[in-house]
Order: structure tokens, then C-alpha cells, then sequence
């Protein structure tokens, strides 16, 4: 029988206290948590529970359980607002949701939660000294979600429902107008509305009469063209939009001709 | 002493003291308070607020004050007071049966230490009252008591007594109508549906009188007039007398009004549907009784979000934002004109469609088989058919897939939809050991259904296994002494990720051992080894409709024979090769949930076919056949001549060498919700397998095997297995298998439960089928007939498990008296 086991099996609370401190100094999160576990209730509404609390909630997350990391972290920060810990608890809940946070083409709760507490947490101590790491993980979980809502959009396109794809790319630009995607989300929403032009028919019966919908269309994508053009002048996708407006400049010549 | 706080001033907070009936430590009460010695705070202020609320939120206390006990300089002396709330010690319960005590003490929560409040007393007595009044008692009365315990310990506590008075349940003798002559007595009893009189025969619904059934049932009184024109009719009285054998009577006095027929009705406001167009949804003659209930159902069906009525078709074509009103204009001589007003709005498209909830499926698996997608016109129906198509992916849990509408806009003309999901385990583990055909047999199954073949080497993927790219891959091992199978197979539903071609790849291979009938033991030398591959693809296609898929498979098998020499084949050492081609036709738009449709229906045909072999390679299978028969011949005069059976086994594997067949089947099952959640399932199904050339004679392969349980088992030969309950497995065909069958079903299934945990459903079948050894001697009538009942569980981690009782009213092949009752094991899922 270990030490460890004695203590873990022993009645003495301050003896566990000690010993756990002790393991969680020596990087022992585990163990220590678990100590800790057993204490916490003894030691509610004392003055050692400060320190313990914190220990505890720093065990979960170093042992990477940031579901109860994240929410310890935040019951600290609630129980002692007095606290010196509280701005590093603070820190570390809201960085315990980041870490939950899922690959992009999952749901973003967990996504959404973190940009929120950290959030929460830069208006709280804007002068902190984790303000900096989490503006940056505040950028990469916005990331995330531009990339969701572009990668959505870019599989329409791919599967061929070209209305569907044009629609959300206009979504997209509206909604994150400062993505670092907004290039590709401006080239692919030509390449959606290209690629419905040409294969348009051309008159459609409506209520309102008949509408020239292969000519609007076409007008439509160079219109995106010209979007891009403005936007990106030297884009990497310039070639192939290049290629694109030519062939849609000659289709709405054989209108002009016609008319 | 109280001091009157008019402006907030700083003050150090010099100590806290605790006064009042407690028990808990000083210490604990002011640090659980957060007042900390030392601390500024404001007086007043928030801090001291925050201090009785933290204080009320434990539930521990009441009457809790914060005062200012004393000022000396700027350090501030505060006292908190309050008292403990009594704590539960025990409960007793009497006037009702003792197995429901506990159900009662555990409803609401009465454990021993719970802070007794009157709320708890309130809420206990009312949940229990409710409780038996829903049940029939409606003279239930509860008391509750509560009663001190005085000793040396300081804790407030208390003992709780609740004295129940159940009372007589309420049963009604007699319903006595007044005033009706219009219709039956009996019709209105009918409409009543809770509420109704004693009747020894009627088991499921006994007789009870509950007040708010009771009301309901008064309204579908006046209803059921409603439906037959007479809109005036009215209760002008209902009272409730007392038998003198506690029974009761009810006697309802009414007033039946006038009889109404509809006038003229008219439509306002429509401008994209013409008049005769709404006409045709109301279908209502000028002249007709007036009935509001059918108005009402073709205008908008409440019961029915399918329903074939006037908003749906506006709901159905992107007028989300409409409604329709019908408004009497006139009800003169008791005809009533009517105007449907019908507010069009502007048409909704489409802005956001998001799915939230997917923690393991990546999006594209989801947002590929939506049916609303951005900037679409709105429909209702394909908001339903989205639902309906999520679920039958298997990934999430069918019963708990809901639409959300997100801010709709009628000016702007669009609206958000956000479909939430929840996963459910969808892969199986199979994992079994047995003793069965003469040995110990080990299987290993593992099936995944939502894989992700691209992360196989992908680290992080693996919690616990790669998923959500919506591939299947399934990996199923089985040994024992005698034979070894390995089979492997993978799907992935959109090929490329473009269009919803699905590809499939399965590859097996079976090593079957001779038993040696003397030593009992597996002949390694002499064995039997089948080994397959198959690939296909499925297209989903958009004409007639888009429930429709065309599938198209290869496959090819070869049967290699090594010495082995049983009854199965007349040529022990050789190979059988199988080139075919299968291409099926179905249609399926069962819904909603997979494991327990309730509604559309399932069609598929199939045919597989090998090449005709016989048309170019040459050889003269008529002299064959004749030189076999031949041979037949001799054997017949003398089974022992040794000669004529290896000419013959040298004619079969000349014949066999390459197979020549080709098979068509056709499937066929509908489901059809007969009331809430009883689902009839009516099936029909038929094969038929026949040869190009009829020297060269049916395969020994690819027959049917009718009747039992249906499972696949090991077999050696590419059967093809039909369940029919109630007669022994593979009872209803030859030994060689029938090379025709048929097939009728009626299944009537009704759920106990539908969790995502385990779904369980009860089902009775009727059923018939045979097989026939060849066309001249097939007779779809004359079928095996059985009947019987089961129940079928589904669990996410094991697949579906089901035991039926069969009873077999025709005698087996062979045999002259009826099969009688069979119990059949179902494992996985029967089609």
C-alpha cells in the first residue's frame, strides 16, 4: 500500500490538503484531483476553500477535463470576486471553453460559448495580462466559424445547386466582412453564378410575364466579376475569372447583336 | 439597533457576527455570505443585497437579515440573522396502497432532510390530489400535517403526516340525454370519449368521471351536432345525481337550434390561386349541411400537418406568411354564405438554413441532403420530407429531429430555418461465441455506420473510432473447426462528394472443411472455398420522382472444390466461376423513423443476370443434356457404377463452369397508420430464377429457400433465404431450393416504446408463401399460410433483436397434418 493510498483512504482533511498541494506542485494533476475531490465538500465555506477551489478547478483543466474545468473556473470566479485568482480563473474558464471547441464542420456551440467568455473576459479586465492570447484564440475560433459558413456555401457549388451556393456567399460577405476568406468567397460566388448562366435555359413564364433568365443571369455573374475585380485586383483566381467573364461577355454579345 | 441607510458610504468591514436559531457554524454562515472582515463595502449597497440572496439561494434558511450593528470610524460592525428552515425527518403516509407510497414520496421529492417550506406542503398536496382525481377518485382530499420534534438536539425538524381520503371512485350508471330528437343517443354517448357508462365488456376504457375529460367531452357533444348542422346547439343544463349504490347519473338537457345549410361561399384576397382552384379543396356544394368541423379540415386540418387543404397549398408553394380566415357573412333562413378571406403576404424565401447539434457528423454529410436550402422558396412539404430524409440517415435519433424557424420576416419575405439534430450511437459491435453445427463457433462483427474512411490515419480522429463522414464499413469474422469466413465491405453514399451516387465494395471469402464423419474431426485436405467481390453503385434519379434509385452492381464469385465430395455437387474436384450483373429499380419514402415507419411505402426490383454464356463459347450443351440423361439413366439401373457417375460429374462441370442464369425479384411493402402509432404493414414479394438455355438447366445457386426466420445463414451456395414465420427454416422448398417463390404479408405493429435508447414494438402477422421448383408447377395460391405474434427491440449498439410465435396452418412438404407453432429468433433487420 502506497503512500498515496494511505492518504487517500485517511480522515485527516488538512493531511490531504497538504499532500495533494504537494502532488499538484510536482505536476501530479490526477492525483491530486482526485484528494481534492474528497475535500471539497469538508471544506465548503472555509477560509482554505479559496485555495483549494483553485487548485481543484486547475487540476481538472490540466488534466484536460475542460467540461468541468470550465465550469469550475467559473463557479471561483463567481464564489470569490475578491480573489487574486480571479483573473486567471477567469481566463482559464473561458480557455477551457475554447478547448472544447470542435473542428469546424461540427456544431459550434461549444464555439460560440468560448468566443463569448472570452469575450466576457477582455470587457471584464481589458488591461489583463492574457488579454493578448485571447484576442488570438477569440480570432481563431471566429475563424472557425467564417470557414463553416464558406465551406457550406462552397459545397453547393459543388453539388450543383447553384442558387443555393450564390445565396449563402452573399450570407457570407454580408456577415463576415472582414474574413480573411472573403477572396475565395468572392471568386466561388462567381464561379456558382457562372456556372448557372451558362447552363441557364433561356425564358421563363412567370405571373409577371416572361423573364429573360439566361441574359440576367449572365449580367448577374459579370456583376460578381466585376465585385471581385474591384476587390482583389491581383487575386490568385484572377486567370480562371478571366476565362469565365470572356465566355460570358460573348454569350450577352449574341443579346446585344440580336436586339 | 437599525440604522436608516440613505447614502452608500464606504465603509471596512470590522467583523460579522451571527445571531438567530441556527445550527450551522458562525464561521461557515459568513463565509458562505461573502462578507469577509476586512472587505470595503458599501453601506447600503449591493454587497449586503448579494449577501441575503446567496443566503436565500441555499435553501437552508429563513427570516434572513443583514444589520449595522455598530460604527467605529470607517469600519463597520455587521450581524446576520436567521433562522434554520425545519428539516424532514420522516414521512408517513396513510389511505393509500402501500406500493404507491413510495411512488408518492419520491414524486415529490419528500426525503428525509429536506427543508420543509410551505411550498413543498402546498405543492405535495395538490400533486397528490391531482393525482387520484385523474384517476377517477374525485373526492380525494389530502391533509398534511406537520408535527415538531422536541428533543435535545437544535436542529428544527419535524415528522410530516399526509392523511389521504381516496374516497369512492366515481363510476357513472347512466347518461341521460334531454332535448335530442336529431340524433341518436348513442351517437352522442360515442362522441363523449372519456366519459362513459358502466360496461362490464369494455376492458380498456372503464368507467370514471373526471371533471376536465368530462368538460372535453360536453364540448364534443356540441361538436358532433356542429359536424351535422345544427351550429346553435347549446347545454342549456348537466347536472350530477347520486345512485344510491354510490354510481352516478348524468343528465344533460340541450338544445338541438335549427339545421344549417351552407350558401354561397366566396374567396377574398386570393390573387395566385383562382377561385375554382380554392374550389376544389373546399368541395363544398351550395345546399349541403352545414358542417364547421369539415370546413374548418379543408381550410386548414389541424389533425393533419399533410392534410390536403387550402393552407397547405398556400404553405406548400412558399406563402409562409399567409392565413386564411372564413368569415359568415350572412345566416339568413338558416343558410350561411360565407367568405374564405385569405391574406396572402408576400412569398418567404429561404435565408439561413443551419443545423445545429451534429457533435459527430461533419456537415456536408447533413447539409447535402437537405431539401431547404438558401434562397429556395419556402414549402412546407419539404421541410417535412428534410425531416424525414435526416432521420433515415441513421446518424441521429429519428423521434427528436425538429425544424426551427428563425426570424421570419413577412416584409422582407424571408425567414431562417435551423434544424436541430441528436446523434445516436450508430455503429454495432457484434461480438458472440456458440456451439452450433458440430463445433464451436466465434464471430466478430464490427459495423460502423457514420465512418470516416479519410481520417483511418488521422490520430485525433479516433474517439473512439474515425466518424461522421457518413461512410459504412462493415468487418465480420466467423470461425470454427470446420469452415472460416472473412468478409468486408465499405459504402460511401456521394461518390466524390457531387451527386448521391453511392458506391459499394464488398469483398468475402469462405473456407469450408470436410467433417470426417468417423474421427469427428474437420478434413483439412478436402475442402470448399468460396471467394467473392462485389462492387456497385446507386443513383439516386429525379424521374418519375425523386424517391427513386437506380442501382447497378458487378459481382463476381468463384466456388472452388478440392476433394470434397458430398451431395451437394456431382463433382467434387473443380471450380464454379459467377460473372453477374445486378440492376435494381426502388422507391422508398417510408417515413419517418426507419426502424418503425408509419407511413409511405417501399418497391424495388431487381434482376441479376450472368452472361449468355452458351451463345458463344461453343459447345453443344443439347448433346450434353442428352448425354447426361444418359448417364442418369445408368446410375438409376445401378447406383454404384463408377463410370457413369464421373461422366456425369465431368457433363455438371462442363454445365457449372461458368453459370448461366438470370434472377428477378421484385419487393413490395407498404405502411399505413391506422390510428395514433398502429401502423399496417401489407408486403408482397416474388422471385424467379430461369436459365438462357434450357440444355444447359437451372444453377444449383442462387435459389430460394422459404420459410422460418429468414436469417442467412452459412450456406455454401449463394441462396437466397425468404422468411416465412411459422414452419421450420428453409422447410418450404426442396433441398436444392425452389427456383420460383411468392410471398403475401400483413403485419399490424404497434410501439411500446420509440427512445433513442431501445425502440420496442409489438407486431401480429398474416402470411403465405412456397416455392416452386419450376414454373409449371407454380400457383400463386397456393400458399403456406401462418399467422402469429412478436415483438422487435432496437438498440443502437445492438442492432434489432426480435422473437415471433408462429403458427403454421399448412402442413410441411412431406408431411400431412398442420406445422403448428415455431419460435423464430430475428437478428438484424428483415425486409
Amino acid at each position: 500500500c502506497s503512500e498515496y493510498q494511505k492518504v487517500l483512504k485517511s480522515e485527516d482533511i488538512a493531511l490531504k490538503f497538504k499532500v495533494g498541494d504537494s502532488l499538484f506542485q510536482a505536476g501530479k494533476y490526477e492525483k491530486a484531483n482526485r484528494l481534492f475531490a474528497q475535500i471539497v465538500p469538508k471544506y465548503k465555506g472555509k477560509p482554505q476553500a479559496e485555495k483549494l477551489m483553485y487548485l481543484y478547478s486547475k487540476s481538472y483543466y490540466e488534466t484536460k477535463d475542460y467540461y468541468v474545468s470550465g465550469y469550475q473556473f467559473e463557479r471561483f470566479a463567481a464564489s470569490y470576486p475578491k480573489s487574486e485568482k480571479r483573473e486567471e480563473a477567469s481566463f482559464l474558464s473561458a480557455k477551457s471553453y475554447y478547448m472544447l471547441s470542435p473542428v469546424y464542420s461540427k456544431d459550434q456551440k461549444e464555439t460560440k460559448d468560448a468566443i463569448e467568455k472570452l469575450q466576457e473576459f477582455i470587457n471584464l479586465y481589458p488591461n489583463s495580462q492574457y488579454v493578448a492570447e485571447a484576442n488570438t484564440l477569440i480570432k481563431e475560433l471566429d475563424f472557425k466559424l467564417e470557414k463553416k459558413a464558406f465551406e457550406i456555401a462552397k459545397q453547393y457549388d459543388l453539388i450543383s445547386d447553384y442558387k443555393a451556393s450564390i445565396k449563402s456567399f452573399d450570407n457570407f460577405i454580408f456577415e463576415f466582412p472582414g474574413s480573411s476568406l472573403r477572396e475565395d468567397a468572392l471568386f466561388y460566388r462567381l464561379d456558382a453564378a457562372y456556372k448557372l448562366a451558362v447552363n441557364s435555359i433561356e425564358i421563363k413564364r412567370t405571373a409577371e410575364g416572361i423573364v429573360r433568365l439566361k441574359k440576367n443571369r449572365l449580367e448577374q455573374a459579370k456583376e460578381y466579376f466585376n465585385t471581385l475585380k474591384k476587390a482583389y485586383p491581383n487575386s490568385e483566381y484572377m486567370a480562371r475569372a478571366q476565362e469565365m467573364v470572356l465566355e460570358i461577355n460573348e454569350e450577352l454579345e449574341t443579346y446585344s447583336a440580336k436586339s | 439597533q437599525e440604522v436608516d441607510f440613505e447614502s452608500g458610504e464606504t465603509y471596512v468591514i470590522g467583523g460579522v457576527s451571527v445571531s438567530g436559531n441556527t445550527s450551522f457554524n458562525e464561521q461557515t454562515v459568513v463565509a458562505y455570505s461573502g462578507l469577509k472582515k476586512g472587505n470595503e463595502i458599501k453601506i447600503p449597497g449591493e454587497d449586503i443585497a448579494n449577501a441575503i440572496k446567496k443566503l436565500w439561494s441555499s435553501k437552508l434558511f429563513s427570516d434572513i437579515e443583514v444589520y449595522l450593528k455598530n460604527i467605529e470610524g470607517n469600519k463597520a460592525f455587521l450581524e446576520i440573522q436567521l433562522s434554520d428552515l425545519p428539516q424532514l425527518v420522516d414521512v408517513k403516509i396513510t389511505g393509500v396502497k402501500k406500493g404507491k407510497i413510495e411512488g408518492i414520496i419520491n414524486d415529490n421529492k419528500l426525503k428525509k432532510g429536506v427543508k420543509v417550506t410551505e411550498n413543498l406542503i402546498t405543492t405535495t398536496k395538490n400533486f397528490i390530489e391531482k393525482k387520484y382525481k385523474k384517476n377517477g377518485f374525485y373526492n380525494t382530499k389530502v391533509n398534511i400535517n406537520t408535527i415538531e420534534i422536541k428533543d435535545s438536539i437544535d436542529n428544527a425538524r419535524v415528522n410530516m403526516v399526509v392523511a389521504v381520503d381516496k374516497g369512492e371512485k366515481v363510476k357513472i350508471k347512466d347518461i341521460i340525454f334531454k332535448g335530442d330528437s336529431a340524433l341518436k343517443e348513442k351517437v352522442l354517448r360515442k362522441a363523449m370519449k372519456s366519459t362513459k357508462k358502466i360496461n362490464r365488456l369494455r376492458i380498456l376504457k372503464r368507467s370514471k368521471f373526471i371533471d376536465s375529460a368530462y368538460q372535453a367531452d360536453l364540448a364534443s357533444v356540441i361538436d358532433k351536432y356542429a359536424e351535422n348542422g345544427y351550429r346553435d346547439a347549446r347545454i342549456i343544463s348537466d347536472s350530477i345525481s347520486v345512485n344510491d349504490d354510490k354510481t352516478i347519473s348524468i343528465h344533460i338537457e340541450l338544445e338541438e337550434g335549427d339545421l344549417y345549410k351552407f350558401g354561397d361561399i366566396s374567396f377574398i384576397g386570393n390573387t395566385v390561386y383562382t377561385d375554382e382552384q380554392l374550389d376544389r379543396y373546399i368541395r363544398i356544394k351550395k345546399g349541403d349541411t352545414y358542417n364547421g368541423v369539415m370546413l374548418q379540415k379543408r381550410i386548414q386540418d389541424n389533425t393533419k400537418p399533410d392534410g390536403d387543404d387550402i393552407a397547405n397549398l398556400y404553405q406548400n408553394n412558399g406563402y409562409l406568411f399567409s392565413s386564411i380566415n372564413p368569415v359568415e357573412v350572412s345566416a339568413k333562413d338558416n343558410v350561411i354564405d360565407l367568405e374564405i378571406r385569405i391574406s396572402e403576404g408576400k412569398p418567404a424565401y429561404f435565408n439561413n438554413v443551419s443545423v445545429v447539434g451534429n457533435d459527430k457528423t461533419n456537415d456536408h454529410v447533413i447539409y447535402r441532403e437537405l431539401r431547404t436550402r438558401p434562397g429556395q422558396l419556402y414549402s412546407k412539404a419539404d421541410v417535412v420530407r428534410t425531416v424525414r430524409e435526416l432521420g433515415q440517415l441513421g446518424f441521429f435519433d429519428a423521434q427528436e429531429i425538429a425544424p426551427d424557424f428563425k426570424n421570419p420576416n413577412p416584409n422582407e419575405g424571408t425567414i431562417d430555418m435551423e434544424f436541430s439534430v441528436k446523434e445516436t450511437g450508430s455503429s454495432q459491435i457484434e461480438l458472440q461465441g456458440g456451439y452450433g453445427g458440430g463445433g464451436f463457433i466465434g464471430t466478430l462483427g464490427l459495423s460502423f455506420n457514420n465512418f470516416s474512411i479519410r481520417n483511418l490515419f488521422n490520430k485525433e480522429a479516433y474517439q473512439p473510432i474515425p466518424m461522421g463522414d457518413g461512410q459504412k464499413l462493415a468487418l465480420r469474422l466467423q470461425a470454427s473447426r470446420f469452415f472460416q469466413t472473412y468478409s468486408f465491405s465499405f459504402s460511401e453514399p456521394w461518390l466524390g462528394g457531387k451527386r448521391p451516387v453511392q458506391f459499394s465494395a464488398s469483398i468475402s471469402h469462405t473456407k469450408q472443411f470436410l467433417f470426417d464423419r468417423f474421427t469427428g474431426n474437420a478434413d483439412r485436405s478436402r475442402s470448399f472455398n468460396i471467394t467473392g467481390i462485389t462492387l456497385g453503385l446507386a443513383k439516386r434519379l429525379t424521374v418519375p420522382d425523386n424517391y427513386f434509385t437506380l442501382s447497378q452492381a458487378l459481382s463476381y464469385q468463384v466456388y472452388d472444390l478440392n476433394n470434397y465430395n458430398t451431395g451437394l455437387f456431382t463433382f467434387g474436384d473443380g471450380s464454379s466461376k459467377n460473372l453477374s450483373y445486378t440492376i435494381g429499380l426502388t422507391r422508398n419514402n417510408t417515413r419517418i423513423d426507419p426502424i418503425y415507419p408509419t407511413g409511405g411505402s417501399n418497391f424495388s426490383i431487381t434482376a441479376k443476370l450472368s452472361p449468355p454464356w452458351s451463345l458463344f463459347d461453343g459447345k453443344d450443351y443439347e448433346a450434353l443434356a442428352e448425354d447426361r440423361e444418359e448417364q442418369e439413366r445408368l446410375l438409376s439401373l445401378d447406383p454404384t457404377d463408377v463410370d457413369a457417375a464421373n461422366r456425369r460429374s465431368e457433363i455438371d462441370q462442363e454445365r457449372f463452369n461458368w453459370l448461366e442464369f438470370y434472377k428477378v425479384n421484385f419487393k413490395a411493402d407498404w405502411y399505413t397508420e391506422i390510428t395514433k402509432d398502429l401502423v399496417l404493414r401489407p408486403s408482397v414479394e416474388f422471385g424467379f430464377l430461369g436459365a438462357y438455355n434450357n440444355d444447359r438447366g437451372v444453377i444449383p445457386f442462387e435459389r430460394f429457400f422459404v420459410g422460418g426466420d429468414g436469417l442467412g445463414n452459412f450456406a455454401l451456395d449463394g441462396r437466397q433465404v425468404v422468411q416465412l414465420r411459422g414452419y421450420p427454416n428453409q422447410s418450404l422448398s426442396t433441398q436444392d431450393g425452389g427456383s420460383i417463390y411468392n410471398k403475401f404479408s400483413l403485419e399490424l405493429r404497434y410501439p411500446i416504446t420509440l427512445k433513442a435508447s431501445a425502440k420496442i414494438y409489438a407486431l401480429g402477422f398474416l402470411e403465405g408463401g412456397n416455392s416452386y421448383n419450376s414454373f409449371r408447377d407454380f400457383n400463386p395460391f397456393n400458399v403456406k399460410r401462418s399467422a402469429g405474434l412478436g415483438v422487435r427491440i432496437f438498440m443502437p449498439a445492438f442492432g434489432l433483436l426480435g422473437i415471433d410465435f408462429g403458427h403454421g396452418f399448412d402442413p410441411i412438404p412431406g408431411g400431412t397434418v398442420k406445422n403448428g407453432w415455431e419460435t423464430h429468433f430475428i437478428i438484424g433487420q428483415q425486409f
